[in-house]
């Protein structure tokens, strides 16, 4: 029997709190119909109640009701600092995409409370996955991702390229998640057990007797199936395919979620699995990161360049990022055990996570201020003169677009720095990495200032209509642009740096 | 102890009236403009007031300034001013108001944000040259870019978008992997002395004495960043283009002290840094600046076009800076300073007179000028004194510089010396004839069409330019008045860089 006490209760409360807000929100529409506003208030105050229980609960060195790491059901799910830290970012992602979503979705008619309740779904998956000590918690939770980001890609269903991209995810996400599942039956078959942990140390008994050809074959299958699906899903090249269309196809405030939420859960998954499972063969698994990361951002960045799609363009930008921190990871993984440049990576990683989450999804709440009006596409060109026809909102995209080439001070720069600096720390090789990531950051600069040079260095067309935005989007735009702003200021930069290292302590 | 911060004063006194521009009207256009060289002037009168309080016979670094500011790394918030820098500033904080006042005519549109981005231009600007942290110096160095990509792209020519994407492209390639360097120089003193304390303090790292290889790898990467700053050839090709789209104050920032930001570089961190590499890299810098110095020349002679014609020029005279530093003489490092200071007052004064010009004919095409002479008498005076200050004439600012780094020369090797004022001589053909073309001979066609559209300069852009034939004068006259005041940080660089020359000669 698993005994249920309050500590149990504690660890689970941040996730089970989202899924319960999304009941709630779906039966108060029920009950109150077209309520909108009342359903973003319920949606965004749950949430921001949930972040400061997460706080609270902890576990934070120093503070928190969970003084240490609580593992529960049997060591299925655990709440340690990293998931503290990773249901907080969850929350915060959607947070601002409720709060970005109703600008855009009522002028179309689609309906606000569906999507925050689809939202706060694949979110509780999300921040299951964080927590997960179980391959099959792990593979449930992402599934709880996935599905409702499914739908919320086809969100827009009298719109073709919205159908079109959905069905793409779809069966991309669906394919992928089938190999990342036949990965874990082959784990679960070799290793005999779905608990991460014991993985880990069958994995680590098998190759301390003779090298990765200690592992039986169906093993490391299942570790290539594991890693593969993996890769699908933080879009990594050449996994890539359908992230353009993807993102190209759904609405554009889902767009902006599923550019990070997604990824960022992804990541946590590699976490969980290539670092606390892994984590003892990662020398094996090192040089395959160093590559996919190399080539992730070289050719993310290269296909952004020659894009007219602001929402493709963003797309390709974002496979570029999943490359960089790529090199975070890559750095724990060439790190010397027990070094300080392995929590460095990691640390780095996380930090990349956070500040990507909050300009990304700035600069795509501004791409879908820019097209309330039902009929704007999302070609480049309709940021044309935007510094006059909204100078608050180019400005505004500007220190996004800005963050997102790391210029300091902003959130993006710290990011690259954090991850620049392990890389070094490694040396060797990484060095290199280094290096090709900062030559990749010049050259996407060139395709974020084009969009600069489309809001401020040309005019609008005359029959350009005014831009106005909605008060929610004006509180997420805020909110996204302190952070990426002010990231650096002491206070501030130090707790956000302080957790991401509690959480890399806590997975080595 | 001086109990006012003046440094962090000085550097962001500019961004405060930023913040207060940003929220006022934007019809309020005097209020705007008034406030925004209200800003300068304060700023420079700061950095006037630093050169009453300096004394330039101590050594080391004055008005410091240290906070803590990411402690896990070291990273400190830390500024300081010495001979060479304190002279920089003075020259940005001039510099800066003038082109704000050269501004109030040209600049109708979208004049706030303009007025934001040059005071944020300045912070930059100011804050390069004071932070002794090399992090910190990193932002500034940053922070200098986004301004001027919106001076240029938003206030700039037809062929804007172009020039100012290439000049972004250009200096972030360089300044990030510059970037990787720093963080590579503080992970090695970190792995050496196993703290993070002062692992990016530019004092701490410069007595710390890197391994040669690694000497090697960062001289080339800072290198690369400063170089295409100054511009060297070869890679000066963004300068033509981002001055000739450039409004007319952004291309007298750019050329006045955006340039000086390399030379400024290579002094301050490349030789001291790594003096090694230095030694090592020297020849080839020579002649890098040998070939800017007289190809600068030769595609100045055959420009159609004023403002192109001015930008070359820089690229030949900031060649005797990096020829100056890169000697390693006394006179090379006295006459590279000075050169810095000299362009930037000349060349930035030649810039208004061309954008006087423009302003009036919105042409800068060489041949359809002439004869102007008669019909602007002032503007063809002050013209003529900054060719002739330009063309290095004895008794101007122009002269001291190149003469100084011409001795230099001679010292380390003859025939560089010969090379260097066989192209001053070059120098003064094509701006004589330039002069020649656009002020003597009879009035063109083209300019008789503007009629009364082409008056004489009004009294705004005289007052623009009679400081910097004040200042021309003065250290031509005296240049004493800033030799001392370098003299010390002069000695200090030869000191350090002297032991790797020994070794190495």
């Amino acid at each position: 029997m698993i005994g249920i006490d309050a500590n149990t209760l504690l660890a689970l409360l941040p996730p089970v709190g989202v899924a319960l807000l999304a009941m709630l929100v779906v039966i108060v529409d029920l009950a109150r119909p077209d309520r909108d506003r009342l359903l973003i208030v319920l949606a965004t105050g749950g949430l921001a109640l949930l972040m400061a229980l997460t706080v609270v609960i902890g576990p934070f060195a120093g503070i928190g009701l969970l003084a240490s790491p609580q593992e529960v059901f049997g060591g299925a799910y655990v709440r340690d600092s990293l998931t503290a830290l990773l249901d907080l970012l969850m929350m915060s992602i959607a947070l601002l995409t409720i709060l970005f979503g109703p600008d855009y979705l009522r002028p179309r008619g689609l309906p606000a409370a569906e999507f925050a309740a689809m939202l706060l779904f694949a979110i509780t998956g999300a921040m299951l996955i964080g927590g997960a000590r179980d391959l099959l918690v792990l593979f449930l939770a992402l599934e709880l991702l996935v599905l409702p980001g499914y739908l919320l890609a086809g969100y827009a269903k009298r719109d073709g390229l919205s159908t079109e991209g959905a069905v793409k995810y779809f069966l991309l996400g669906s394919f992928s998640s089938a190999i990342f599942l036949f990965g874990l039956v082959l784990t679960f078959g070799y290793s005999g057990t779905t608990n991460i942990s014991e993985v880990a140390a069958t994995v680590t008994a098998a190759i301390g007797a003779g090298g990765v050809g200690g592992l039986a074959p169906g093993l490391l299958m299942g570790l290539a199936l594991l890693t593969t699906g993996a890769a699908f899903k933080i879009a990594a090249v050449p996994f890539h395919y359908w992230t353009p269309d993807a993102y190209q196809g759904s609405p554009t405030p889902v767009t902006g979620y599923l550019s990070v939420g997604p990824k960022v859960a992804a990541f946590a998954l590699i976490l969980r699995l290539f670092v606390d499972a892994l984590g003892g063969v990662k020398a094996d698994w090192t040089p395959f990161i160093v590559v996919l990361a190399a080539v992730t951002m070289t050719l993310g960045n290269l296909v952004a360049l020659s894009q007219d799609n602001i929402k493709r363009m963003l797309a390709y930008s974002s496979i570029a990022h999943t490359g960089y921190i790529l090199v975070g990871l890559a750095a724990y993984g060439a790190a010397p055990v027990g070094s300080a440049a392995e929590a460095a990576g990691l640390q780095s990683l996380l930090f990349y996570s956070v500040a990507y989450s909050f300009m990304n999804l700035g600069a795509f709440a501004c791409v879908a201020a820019l097209q309330r009006r039902p009929g704007v596409t999302s070609q480049i060109a309709t940021f044309a003169g935007l510094a006059q026809r909204s100078p608050l909102l180019a400005w505004l995209m500007l220190l996004f677009l800005l963050s997102l080439v790391g210029i300091p001070p902003l959130a993006g720069f710290w990011a690259k720095w954090y991850v620049i600096q392990a890389a070094l720390q490694v040396g060797g090789w990484l060095t290199l990495l280094a290096v090709l990531a900062v030559l990749n950051a010049a050259a996407a600069a060139f395709y974020y200032l084009r969009v600069a040079v489309y809001m401020f260095m040309r005019d609008a067309p005359e029959t350009a209509p005014p831009i106005t935005l909605g008060g929610p989007t004006r509180a997420g735009l805020v909110i996204a642009a302190v952070v990426t702003l002010f990231v650096w200021v002491p206070p501030f930069t130090t707790i956000v740096i302080d957790v991401a290292q509690q959480a890399a302590q806590a997975l080595l | 102890m001086y109990d006012l911060p003046l440094l962090t004063l000085v550097t962001f006194l500019p961004l405060a009236g930023a913040i207060v521009i940003a929220f006022l009207p934007r019809e309020r256009l005097a209020w705007i403009r008034w406030t925004a060289l209200g800003t300068a002037l304060a700023a420079w009168a700061v950095s006037l007031y630093l050169l009453t309080g300096f004394d330039a016979n101590q050594s080391g670094f004055q008005f410091g300034e240290e906070v803590s500011w990411v402690p896990a790394f070291g990273i400190k918030y830390k500024l300081g001013v010495d001979g060479i820098s304190l002279a920089l500033v003075v020259l940005t904080t001039t510099l800066t108001w003038v082109s704000i006042l050269a501004s109030f005519g040209p600049i109708k549109e979208r004049v706030k944000e303009y007025m934001i981005s040059f005071l944020l231009l300045e912070v930059g600007m100011v804050g390069v040259f004071l932070a002794l942290d090399m992090f910190l110096f990193y932002i500034f160095w940053e922070l200098v870019l986004i301004p001027m990509y919106l001076i240029i792209g938003i206030w700039g020519g037809a062929n804007r978008i172009y020039a100012t994407i290439k000049f972004v492209l250009y200096t972030l390639v360089g300044s990030l992997l510059m970037l990787v360097a720093i963080l590579a120089l503080a992970y090695s003193y970190q792995a050496v002395t196993g703290t993070w304390e002062n692992a990016f303090d530019y004092l701490t790292l410069v007595s710390f004495g890197f391994d040669p290889t690694l000497q090697f790898f960062a001289f080339g990467a800072f290198f690369l960043a400063f170089a295409i700053k100054v511009p060297m050839f070869p890679f000066h090709t963004w300068l033509p283009d981002a001055h000739v789209e450039a409004p007319t104050a952004g291309s007298v920032i750019l050329a006045g002290v955006l340039l000086k930001l390399g030379g400024y570089g290579l002094l301050r961190f490349n030789v001291p840094l790594f003096p090694q590499a230095a030694v090592d890299w020297a020849p080839l810098i020579i002649v890098l600046s040998l070939i800017a110095i007289v190809y600068g020349a030769i595609v100045a002679l055959v420009q159609p076009d004023l403002k192109k014609l001015v930008a070359y020029s820089s690229v030949s005279h900031m060649g005797f800076v990096t020829l100056g530093i890169f000697v390693f003489t006394e006179q090379g490092l006295h006459g590279a300073v000075f050169q810095m200071i000299a362009h930037g007052i000349i060349t930035g004064a030649l810039f208004l007179l061309v954008g006087v010009v423009y302003e009036r004919t919105h042409d800068r095409t060489i041949a359809k000028m002439g004869g102007l002479a008669g019909v602007v008498p002032v503007y063809a005076a002050l013209f003529g004194f900054f060719v002739l200050a330009s063309l290095a004439l004895p008794g101007l600012a122009g002269f001291i510089g190149e003469f100084l780094v011409i001795v230099a020369a001679f010292d380390y090797f003859p025939v560089v010396a010969a090379i260097a004022a066989l192209a001053m001589m070059l120098g003064a053909a094509y701006l004589l004839w330039m002069y020649q073309r656009v002020i003597f001979g009879d009035l063109t066609d083209f300019l008789r069409g503007l009629g009364h559209h082409l008056t004489d300069m009004n009294r705004v852009e005289v007052a623009t330019l009679v400081p910097l034939v004040v200042l021309a004068v003065g250290f031509g006259i005296f240049p004493g008045l800033l030799l001392e005041l370098w003299q010390v940080p002069v000695d200090d660089f030869l000191a350090r860089v002297g032991s790797s020359l020994v070794a190495a000669r």
